[in-house]
């Protein structure tokens, strides 16, 4: 695979053109430039087509892109039938989205963010952010450079070379490990930002954090947790507007 | 809000615009996040304890977040350098509140500017889609490195406005003691509980929960004891 590394740099970029027509398309376009060079010389037009087909409709986790990314590539050098390379790419969509949001936006994300907080509060200080950015950023480029490799040796059998891969166990385990980072995180939060301030301070942010949670749960969606805070300050502050 | 040098205002805008290109664009290395945001934001204006006193607020407002697709969410990142902006330097039982509240303003805010970029991405593309359907790469070039910039004009945008309010906050709306803790109270309340309505709602009711009664209950019991 030439053009490997500068592709995986490009990866990181996925995102820069989002939009609601195509999506990730034109970021993967981009990203499949230097996978693609290759074939400009052995057969230009089949180049032309890959070019094409690179940048359109594409959605997914970002950190999970270069599966689809490797596995493409290697059909068209492969000169897979460009209907086919077409429906593997919407067929790995939704997995690769489900997957990736699952182990790193609900998991890891919320996991080390957690532990970060919890680390904060027990006195690491800016220790801990710097260990959420290395772990995180170590974890997502392990995860990339493996992704494009796997995706490019696998080609149009990714499908069987996910399932066969670490990444459904890690899945599962993920959610577990933020659930007891989160739940660890928040009492440590609450006592070191109360402690301060007695007992009816305390007493009363518990309380707005009650109604806040049972509020959200009520009315879903339409009362976010930004909103319920906003409205909650507006409250206080008209009270204290009109002398109570 | 302290006064801030020139040269520690530019740095601030420069960080902001990092961090908003961050959430999405690139490089999506977690700069966004409120408590990496908030930390350098304090390291920069010397105030590295109300950079973590704030970030972990927010932090705790953005563990509600999942930043799926095409969801819409608020953005953290410039917001929270802006509101370290305006907390750091004074104490932060009376600065937090202020700061934060102010923050999830220009997040909401923030929020709505991606979806504005987003449309604009799009029609860049329709624009080029006779050179698309070409297959021209330098046509994909050209529009990756435009969307770029139109983020990262947004987050420089929202970076100017975000510290443009906190100076204008801490010249014209400083609230008096007794409601500056009150405000300072009930973000710490609107976190806590945004943080735990999003731990239960993503933990349904399997492993996930039992091990975030798990995690509550550990916290609690180090919490008790420190």
């Amino acid at each position: 695979m030439t053009g490997g590394w500068r592709a995986l740099l490009r990866l990181l970029a996925l995102q820069g053109t989002w939009n609601y027509e195509r999506m990730l398309g034109v970021g993967m376009g981009y990203a499949a430039e230097p996978l693609l060079e290759d074939l400009k010389t052995v057969d230009p037009v089949r180049h032309g087509e890959a070019v094409v087909r690179s940048a359109e409709f594409f959605n997914c986790n970002p950190n999970l892109a270069g599966l689809a990314l490797g596995a493409t590539a290697r059909a068209e050098y492969e000169a897979v039938p460009g209907a086919q390379i077409a429906r593997l790419r919407t067929a790995l969509c939704s997995p690769l989205g489900a997957m990736g949001d699952e182990l790193f936006w609900a998991g890891l994300v919320p996991a080390l963010a957690g532990l970060a907080l919890a680390a904060v509060v027990l006195g690491a200080g800016w220790w801990a952010v710097l260990g959420l950015l290395v772990t995180y950023n170590l974890v997502r480029a392990g995860t990339a450079v493996w992704a494009l490799h796997a995706g490019f040796d696998a080609g149009m059998r990714v499908g069987t070379a996910i399932g066969a891969s670490w990444l459904p166990r890690a899945v599962t385990r993920i959610g577990p490990v933020a659930g007891a980072s989160v739940g660890l995180a928040v009492p440590l939060m609450a006592a070191w930002y109360l402690r301060g301030f007695g007992w009816i301070g305390a007493i009363g942010a518990l309380a707005v954090a009650a109604v806040g949670a049972s509020v959200s749960r009520w009315f879903g969606p339409s009362m976010t947790s930004v909103r319920f805070a906003l409205l909650a300050m507006g409250l206080l502050l008209f009270f204290r507007w009109v002398g109570l | 809000m302290s006064v801030l040098a020139l040269h520690t205002i530019a740095l601030l805008l420069v960080w902001g615009t990092v961090v908003a290109l961050d959430l999405v664009s690139v490089p999506q290395a977690m700069l966004s996040r409120p408590l990496v945001a908030g930390t350098v934001a304090g390291w920069l204006v010397g105030d590295v304890e109300a950079g973590l006193r704030i970030g972990a607020v927010l932090e705790l407002f953005a563990l509600d977040v999942l930043p799926i697709g095409a969801v819409r969410y608020p953005d953290y990142g410039p917001a929270t350098v802006a509101a370290v902006a305006l907390g750091a330097g004074a104490p932060w039982e009376l600065g937090l509140g202020l700061s934060v509240g102010m923050a999830l303003l220009l997040a909401v805010l923030g929020g709505w500017s991606l979806q504005v970029v987003r449309r604009w991405n799009a029609h860049a593309i329709q624009h080029r889609a006779a050179a698309l359907a070409a297959g021209e790469s330098g046509a994909i070039r050209r529009l990756q490195y435009a969307g770029l910039l139109r983020d990262a004009a947004r987050g420089a945008l929202l970076s100017t406005l975000g510290l443009f309010g906190a100076w204008a906050l801490g010249h014209w709306a400083v609230p008096d003691r007794e409601t500056a803790v009150g405000l300072t109270l009930v973000a710490i309340g609107g976190g806590l509980s945004a943080v735990a309505g999003g731990a239960v709602r993503s933990a349904g009711r399997g492993a996930r929960l039992r091990w975030l009664v798990a995690g509550a209950v550990a916290g609690t019991v180090l919490a008790v004891l420190r």
